[in-house]
Formats: C-alpha cells, sequence, structure tokens
C-alpha cells in the first residue's frame, strides 16, 4: 500500500525537472526535521530559512553558511525566489503565512494542526484552488506503513459493514505544570492536547473512515496546563450509524512516546492497530488472512524511505509533496481538502465542550 | 583502530522499547520494572562471558552504572558503550520549552560546581560558541558513566541521522575530535543510513569513528535500501561496524539472522535478550557463525 508513495533517492535524481527551491518558516524540532528531510531530496534545495530565534540561527549561521536566514517571513517570500515553502510555526500563525505563500504562488506543506478553525479552513482551501500548486497538511499517520494498510483493508471492505471504533493517542508529553508554558499551553496559539494530539487522532479517524455527523459528550480535562486541556473524551457518530470514541491524553506518563491506537468493529471481525502493528480478528477467511486471529508488524509491511530520520512516515509525506510539486497530476493524500475535514471535526469537539459546561 | 567487541548486550528490552511491536514493549516495560531484574540480567550475561554492554543515558542509566561500580568485583572486565543523549528526553523538553529552553534545562540540572562552571562560561547560550554548547551536553550526558570503562561513545541514532539531514559537516568533525581528546574513547554513531553516514563521513575527513546500524535480512531499518548496505558490506569498509537490530525486532528467527550477519562480513553484534536462555543461545550461535 505504501507504494502509492514512490521516494526518490539521489540516484532517481530528475534532472531535466529543475532543482525546486525550498524556504522553510520555523526553525523548532518540527522545521529542522524538515531542514533534514526536504535537504536530502534529491530535487530540492533548502535556500531560505525564517525564525526569530538567535540560537538557532547562529547554529545555522555557523554551520549551513549556504542558507540565507530571514527573520521576516513576508522578506523571505519576496527575496528567496521560492518554489515551495514549508510552514512549520505554532498553528495561530499557519493562515496569514499560507495566505502569503499563495499570493507569491507557492506550493506549501504545512504542519498539523492546519488552521484554528473550519472556517479558515475552508478559505483557504477554496484560495488554494486558484492556484496552481501543491497543498499539503502533515497529518504524517496518513504516510505510516501500517495505517495505510488499514486504509486498504477497510476500503476493500474486509469488515464488511462497520458498527463501532475507537480512535486514542496517548503520550507523556505534558507531565507537570511547567510543561505548558509557551505556545504548546495555549489554545489561542493552537496548543492544548485536542489540536497538538487530537488532530492527530481525529485525522487517523477521518482517513480511515471519513467524516463523521455529530460529536456528544465531551470532556475536555485540564490536569497540569492553565490555557489549555491535557486530556480529551469524546464520542462520535456517523450518518451511516457507526459510531465510536475518542480518547487523548497527552499527560499519560505510561507512554515512553506518543502513541496513536485505532479499533475498528464490523460485521466480518475487528481490526486493532498503532504505528508498529496490525491485528486483524475475521470470522471468516479473506486471504491472505486467516479466519481469526492474525497479525502484521511493521517488520512485515514496511516499505524502505530513501532517507530515515524519525520514521519512515516523515520521510514519507516529504517525499509525496515533492513529487506532487514536480507532478501535480499525482492524487494529494494528505491535502487542505482532507485537513479540513479534520478541522471541522475539532470545531465540532470545541464546539460540544462549551455545550456541555 | 579500536576492536569492537563480537557480542555486546544492548538495552532497548530492559526499557519497553521494541521497534516492532508497543504491546511486546509494554510487555518488557512491565517484566523490567524492579530494577532488580535488570541487574539479574547483566549479571547472566555477564555470567555467560559477554563482557560488553551498550548503555543508553536514559533515566534508569544513572542507576544501573551506580550499580556497576558498586559491584566492580562481579563485572570486573566490563566495558560499556555508552548511547547518548535519550531522545525522547530531549524530545519532551523541546516541546515544553523550545530549543533553546531544553539546552538551559539540562545543562542547569547540575550540581553547584558545574553550576559554576556553567555561568563562568558566560552567556555561551545566547552569545557563544555553538561548539561549547554542543560539547558541554556531551559532557552532561557523559558524567553517569563516570569511572567505568568504554571503548567508545556513540550518538544516538535520531540525533546522529538528522545532522546528518541537515549537513552540519562541522558537529562531525567537532564530536569526533572532543570524544577522542576527552574520553580516550571511539566516537561512534548509531544510523538508520549506514551507506550515506559512511560516505558522509569520509568525505568529512574523519578517521577514527565507528558505526552501529540495523542489519537484517529483513531490511528493516536499512536506508535507502538492503542491497546499498550489501553492496557497502562487500566494498572496502572504512569504519568498524557493529550489527543491531539482526532479529528485526523478533521478525527473523535468530539462527538466520547471526547467519546473515556473518555473510555481511560483520564481526560485531549488538543484540537485545531478556532471559539467560535467550542469550546463551546468541551467544552460541555467533561462535557458530564467526
Amino acid at each position: 500500500m505504501s507504494s502509492q508513495v514512490v521516494c526518490a533517492s539521489q540516484a532517481d535524481r530528475i534532472d531535466t525537472v529543475k532543482t525546486l527551491k525550498a524556504g522553510i518558516v520555523g526553525a523548532g524540532r518540527m522545521g529542522i526535521t524538515h531542514l533534514a528531510l526536504l535537504g536530502s531530496q534529491p530535487n530540492v534545495n533548502v535556500v531560505a530559512i525564517a525564525d526569530d530565534s538567535q540560537l538557532m540561527n547562529r547554529a545555522l549561521t555557523r554551520y549551513r553558511p549556504d542558507i540565507r536566514l530571514f527573520t521576516d517571513f513576508t522578506k523571505m517570500l519576496k527575496e528567496a525566489e521560492l518554489d515551495l515553502v514549508l510552514i512549520a510555526t505554532p498553528p495561530h500563525l499557519h493562515a496569514p503565512m499560507i495566505d502569503a505563500s499563495l499570493d507569491a504562488k507557492l506550493s506549501v506543506f504545512v504542519e498539523k494542526p492546519f488552521t484554528l478553525s473550519a472556517e479558515e479552513s475552508r478559505r483557504l482551501t477554496a484560495r488554494s484552488r486558484e492556484v496552481p500548486g501543491t497543498y499539503q497538511v502533515g497529518y504524517v499517520n496518513r504516510f505510516n506503513d501500517v495505517f495505510m494498510t488499514v486504509k486498504q483493508l477497510i476500503d476493500e471492505g474486509i469488515l464488511g459493514r462497520l458498527f463501532t471504533f475507537r480512535s486514542d493517542m496517548f503520550g507523556r508529553t505534558v507531565t507537570r505544570p511547567s510543561s505548558s508554558s509557551g505556545w504548546r499551553g495555549k489554545r489561542e496559539t493552537g496548543g492544548g492536547c485536542l489540536y497538538e494530539f487530537g488532530s492527530h487522532a481525529i485525522d487517523l479517524m477521518v482517513y480511515l473512515l471519513g467524516r463523521p455527523a455529530l460529536v456528544k459528550g465531551t470532556s475536555l480535562t485540564s490536569v497540569f496546563s492553565t490555557d489549555a486541556e491535557d486530556m480529551v473524551c469524546t464520542n462520535v457518530v456517523y450518518s451511516n450509524g457507526l459510531t465510536g470514541s475518542l480518547t487523548v491524553n497527552w499527560s499519560d506518563e505510561s507512554f515512553r512516546k506518543p502513541t496513536n491506537k485505532v479499533e475498528i468493529l464490523g460485521e466480518h471481525g475487528k481490526i486493532l492497530a498503532d504505528q508498529h502493528q496490525l491485528k486483524i480478528y475475521l470470522n471468516r477467511a479473506a486471504p491472505p488472512y486467516v479466519k481469526g486471529w492474525n497479525t502484521e508488524y511493521i517488520t512485515d509491511c514496511f516499505t524502505p524511505v530513501p532517507f530515515y530520520v524519525r520514521g519512515n512516515e516523515f520521510t514519507r509525506q516529504i517525499c509525496h509533496f515533492v513529487e506532487r510539486v514536480l507532478d501535480p497530476a499525482k492524487p494529494n493524500l494528505s491535502g487542505f481538502s482532507d485537513a479540513t475535514v479534520t478541522q471541522e471535526v475539532i470545531d465540532m469537539v470545541f464546539a460540544d465542550a462549551s455545550v456541555e459546561k | 583502530m579500536i576492536k569492537l567487541d563480537s557480542l555486546i548486550l544492548g538495552d532497548n528490552q530492559f526499557f519497553g522499547i521494541n521497534h516492532m511491536s508497543q504491546e511486546k514493549a509494554q510487555q518488557l516495560a512491565e517484566r523490567f520494572n524492579d530494577i532488580s531484574t535488570v541487574f539479574a540480567a547483566y549479571k547472566s550475561a555477564y555470567d555467560l562471558g559477554i563482557r560488553a554492554f551498550m548503555l543508553n543515558s536514559n533515566e534508569k542509566a544513572g542507576e544501573i552504572c551506580d550499580y556497576f561500580r558498586t559491584h566492580r568485583s562481579e563485572f570486573p572486565e566490563l566495558v560499556l558503550y555508552p548511547s547518548i543523549p535519550y531522545p525522547h528526553k530531549y524530545a519532551n523538553l523541546v516541546a515544553e520549552q523550545g530549543i533553546l529552553g531544553a539546552i538551559q534545562a539540562v545543562l542547569s540540572g547540575q550540581s553547584a560546581i558545574d553550576l559554576l562552571g556553567f555561568a563562568g562560561r558566560g552567556l555561551s547560550l545566547l552569545t557563544g560558541d555553538i561548539t561549547r554548547i554542543i560539547t558541554m551536553l556531551i559532557d552532561v550526558e557523559m558524567k553517569i558513566y563516570r569511572r567505568l570503562d568504554f571503548k567508545a561513545i556513540y550518538l544516538q541514532n535520531i540525533i546522529t541521522d538528522l545532522l546528518l539531514g541537515l549537513e552540519f559537516r562541522d558537529v562531525f568533525i567537532e564530536y569526533c575530535q572532543y570524544v577522542e581528546k576527552k574520553f580516550h574513547a571511539a566516537p561512534g554513531f548509531l544510523t538508520m543510513n549506514v551507506p550515506r553516514l559512511a560516505a558522509y563521513l569520509e568525505s568529512c575527513g574523519i578517521q577514527n569513528a565507528v558505526l552501529c546500524g540495523a542489519v537484517n535480512k529483513r531490511g528493516y531499518l536499512m536506508s535507502p535500501d538492503i542491497a546499498s548496505y550489501e553492496a557497502y558490506f562487500r566494498g572496502a569498509q572504512k569504519f568498524p561496524m557493529t550489527a543491531m537490530s539482526i532479529f528485526a525486532s523478533g521478525a527473523i528467527p535468530a539462527r538466520e539472522a547471526v547467519e546473515y550477519i556473518g555473510q555481511q562480513n560483520i564481526r560485531s553484534i549488538v543484540f537485545g535478550a531478556s532471559s539467560r536462555q535467550h542469550m546463551q543461545a546468541t551467544l552460541e550461535l555467533v561462535k557458530e557463525f564467526a
């Protein structure tokens, strides 16, 4: 399934195509990861970075004197003659930056969550349709080998009619009060557990099952954060009767690293999956899967990537973005319109939570 | 050039890490929750003749190093292969406080004497030399291993591979010089991109590095692909190599796994085993195919 994205290696460099000039805004954890991944793409040169951190600017000046540094994003767009821009800033800055990038007719990769409102997401999606280019949001689970396999199985109807599901995400990002300082601790800057973690769990649900009709019974719990939630529990209903729950917690110390889990029950069995493992229980054989329990590990279903930094999925989503910049005819696996549906569900969760109060 | 131990016991199994299954990882975390079970496993390994342990500087490693120091008579020939840092500690700190805040937190969480030293070295975080910050971070990570013997110090793969992608050439050069000079050990790199890293280190003029990367017949965690690795191993390898993830987290039967490593002309393996039986079985296989 992962063969949907064929990652080019250096040897596959397309010499007939011009080298794409890339700019990155936001040199934090994700921006730096993307610098490493974009920089290793055969047809991309990262020529400019915009960031206001003194430390990062000093490190980049010292170690990458070839990259032009800006403290002003608009100036970078004006002066760096870019083909594409990668936005990895706190989420509340995404929308104005996407607007500016669309004005400059650049392809855009923006980190998740897309924006802070469905309305803004819809507006930007509509705008992006008017501009030739590639527009992708960093919902990285859509490029994970296991979840791509689950998507294929669900689409093929291996479980038949679907009844119930769960989509959960757990991690230990915020485990003390001081953990929530900075933009990640404030909802208005795109922080909090729902935007940071919940967006992944919701996007995975949307990716696998589509857009739900209704969200109800939401609780947002704050334990450590004062300006945002640390835990989210809610229920989701689809128009075809499929119902499920979302449980998201970024303050669960028992998890060593952020983990997504999904469980989907249908008339022919059940799928349990996380980033590394897929279990399928079937009440009838569906070759190659036998009746009863089937277990597949990431070691069974992975496809290698040309350069590994944080997991195959991180490389693969950047490969996909660059491939589509070079050839926009390819289908977009994580486009603005997909992320808009996810954003609509995030809004539904917030709206339901405020009703509950 | 250093001679790497032929069999090195890794530590992922003790800390709930399994790259194939979070369920297995969870079982391991439960099994080794009591640190005395970890000590017992190390004792078994040593009794079987395994003299080298790779140990990541995670939150439990300090306690393990304390144990080795206080039980030195039981581990007289022990050689450690530290791997630094524990990446999730930094990931969480960076998520909390940003990159600058994370570095400040790590460097200032030290004893009074170090703090003086840190202050004495001035406001190096904001204005000083970036190299100095990196060497200070290495010193902090290496503290737990004091007065223990080690041959090589490995940079964790997430850091190595990030730096490789960033093409921070001078960091590689400075790291290699610093580790040799300060710790009299070989600078090591864990990586998921062995052929690319080897070529890059060579282009940096680095001679003294040792590498550790996944090598298994599934090609798991081997970027760009297994064929590139096999071609690299057939050539004149400039850097001594230790193979990790040889069982692909349990996907490959032990015998096949060890045989494959032998065929690749690799003489050093780091492996994970949680029981004495498993350690012994691996030891025998390594002897057979060496």
